[in-house]
């Protein structure tokens, strides 16, 4: 495939899906119009056995990038050196075309949380983030991008909205942003802020990829969950970065209630639909 | 200690506490209090840390039935996670289980989860080439009593009182959950991965004994003295052969020759 360079000097690689165990088989096979894969860094840090014979058939066939969920960047513990290492190594093997993770912190004092856990917004919070993006970037020999979180709880002495925070990090730690529209869907919601306020704070020239997911209701509030399909305000959402950061790699995650493979396939071609038209205007 | 510090063990004290706190560094508004909000990150980790056990420990959970829940909740409760991959929490089920009450006094809790465990683990241990029967067929007659045998480092033998493994092929097959039984004497089972497929068997205890030896580095002739001491020395070398041939076949002797 014909890869092209956007300004922020990473490929443009089109549409594509997360790798999930479910469609190994399915997307060999038949890939349809899947034109790269995110693969779940953590799935495939492993010594050995199946997982890893399967990523080298993916590698071979498509384009890959690394996507994390577990480097904690803005924890206040130690940068997991052990974890970087694996990280790197990972890299080594796939040659991704870019290694992302989460803006927000996993676990503090040795205990992992395993979520993604939003960080305050302050001045305090974006000097300790700009600082180790820096050293890992340093570690890992190129820029990351870092993806916005849902979130359910905000802080009372947070000085900065969340497009700020993500904002300031980025251009800080000349770092790059993965964009999840379901993610600002739903903390605008469960927070009472403008996704588009949120989108309008983004610089373009910092965003390399967006994410589209489901999510469901939980009383009150969103739960992004991954589980279900793209809702209409995510993919209206959707057209609204599309028209203000124009032709961005875009990639479908589901990790639950997984459906067969054709289902995400017709989503993945939705999103080809609404937002070609698009470019064709910016360009 | 950093306000940034301060506040994150708080929030992490508030997502493992066993009573929902209401911590002030949050906010409230109409569509949801702090607590409300607080409690999906309560519920999370804990939900997370279950689901992710329950796939690991497949016999544990056939063999525990309705209690399989309360059993993972009371471990996620008693030990935090400590490892960035969620799957690895799993590596302290078996000895929480071991020593724990109520669970201590089932032991077969705590040997089935070690049969889940050492099967988990086996599935992405390092790849090890294999060693063939043609690779020893230059092998020199007077070379033999020297020979070193390489087992693969991520084989395993479990000892166990009870029939774990047959509610590990139940899960495995999703049948009906056996009748647990209780031997009277330890029998052991092998785990160990062939290619890409993790296998399991019954091993016999002088099988144990000099696969024991070979994993220490024991030369074949002290194998063959191991066995010697299970059937006598005219069966030791022909049952030392088959076992030899058995384990080449099944994969289980590495390349790594030590002499």
């Amino acid at each position: 495939m014909a890869i092209e360079t956007t300004t922020h000097q990473l490929p443009y690689l089109g549409y594509g899906l997360g790798l999930r165990a479910e469609h190994y088989e399915s997307l060999l096979d038949e890939p349809g119009n899947v034109e790269w894969l995110e693969i779940v860094s953590e799935n495939y840090m492993i010594p050995g056995g199946r997982p890893l014979v399967w990523l080298e058939k993916f590698r071979e066939r498509f384009p890959l990038v690394m996507h994390g969920v577990s480097m904690s960047i803005g924890s206040t513990d130690s940068l997991d050196d052990g974890y970087l290492a694996r990280l790197s190594a990972l890299a080594r093997r796939v040659e991704p075309a870019w290694i992302s993770d989460h803006l927000c912190w996993t676990g503090v004092q040795g205990i992992n949380l395993h979520d993604l856990m939003p960080l305050p917004y302050t001045e305090e919070a974006l000097a300790h983030v700009v600082d180790r993006v820096r050293r890992v970037q340093d570690v890992l020999g190129r820029r990351i991008l870092l993806e916005n979180v849902s979130s359910y709880i905000s802080f009372a002495d947070a000085q900065l909205t969340e497009w700020e925070f993500l904002a300031a990090v980025a251009e800080r730690a000349d770092c790059l942003i993965l964009l999840d529209i379901n993610n600002i869907h739903v903390s605008a919601h469960n927070h009472g802020f403008s996704a588009l306020d949120y989108l309008d704070g983004i610089p373009a020239s910092r965003v390399q990829q967006f994410h589209l997911a489901g999510h469901e209701h939980s009383g009150q509030l969103l739960i992004d969950t991954h589980d279900a399909p793209i809702i209409d305000d995510v993919w209206h959402l959707y057209v609204e970065a599309v028209r203000r950061y124009g032709r961005v790699s875009t990639m479908i995650e589901r990790d639950d209630h997984m459906p067969p493979l054709a289902e995400l396939l017709t989503e993945l071609d939705y999103a080809r639909a609404l937002a070609t038209p698009l470019m064709r205007v910016a360009a | 200690m950093s306000h940034l510090q301060a506040l994150q063990q708080h929030m992490l004290q508030a997502v493992l506490a066993d009573k929902l706190p209401q911590p002030r560094e949050l906010d409230n508004d109409r569509r949801a209090d702090a607590a409300r909000r607080l409690a999906i990150y309560r519920n999370g980790y804990r939900v997370r840390l279950r689901d992710a056990l329950a796939t690991e420990f497949p016999g544990l959970g056939t063999l525990v039935g309705r209690r399989f829940s309360t059993l993972l909740d009371s471990y996620v409760e008693a030990h935090p996670s400590g490892h960035y991959n969620i799957r690895w929490h799993g590596a302290g089920v078996a000895a929480f289980l071991e020593y724990g009450l109520p669970w201590r006094n089932k032991p077969e809790l705590a040997e089935m989860a070690r049969l889940d465990w050492a099967i988990s683990t086996s599935f992405d241990a390092p790849d090890e080439p294999v060693l063939a029967a043609a690779d020893l067929a230059d092998v020199p007659a007077d070379a033999w009593a020297n020979l070193r045998l390489s087992p693969q480092s991520h084989l395993q033998i479990i000892s166990t009182h009870h029939n774990i493994e047959a509610f590990r092929r139940a899960a495995d097959r999703n049948v009906k959950r056996p009748r647990l039984r209780r031997y009277d004497k330890a029998r052991h089972l092998l785990v160990w991965r062939k290619s890409l497929t993790v296998h399991y068997r019954s091993i016999e205890v002088d099988e144990v004994s000099a696969l024991t030896g070979a994993i220490h580095g024991e030369p074949f002739s002290a194998l063959c003295e191991r066995l010697c001491e299970h059937h006598g020395p005219a069966e030791a070398l022909p049952l030392t052969a088959s076992l030899l041939h058995q384990w080449l076949a099944s994969g289980l002797i590495s390349c790594r020759l030590l002499n």
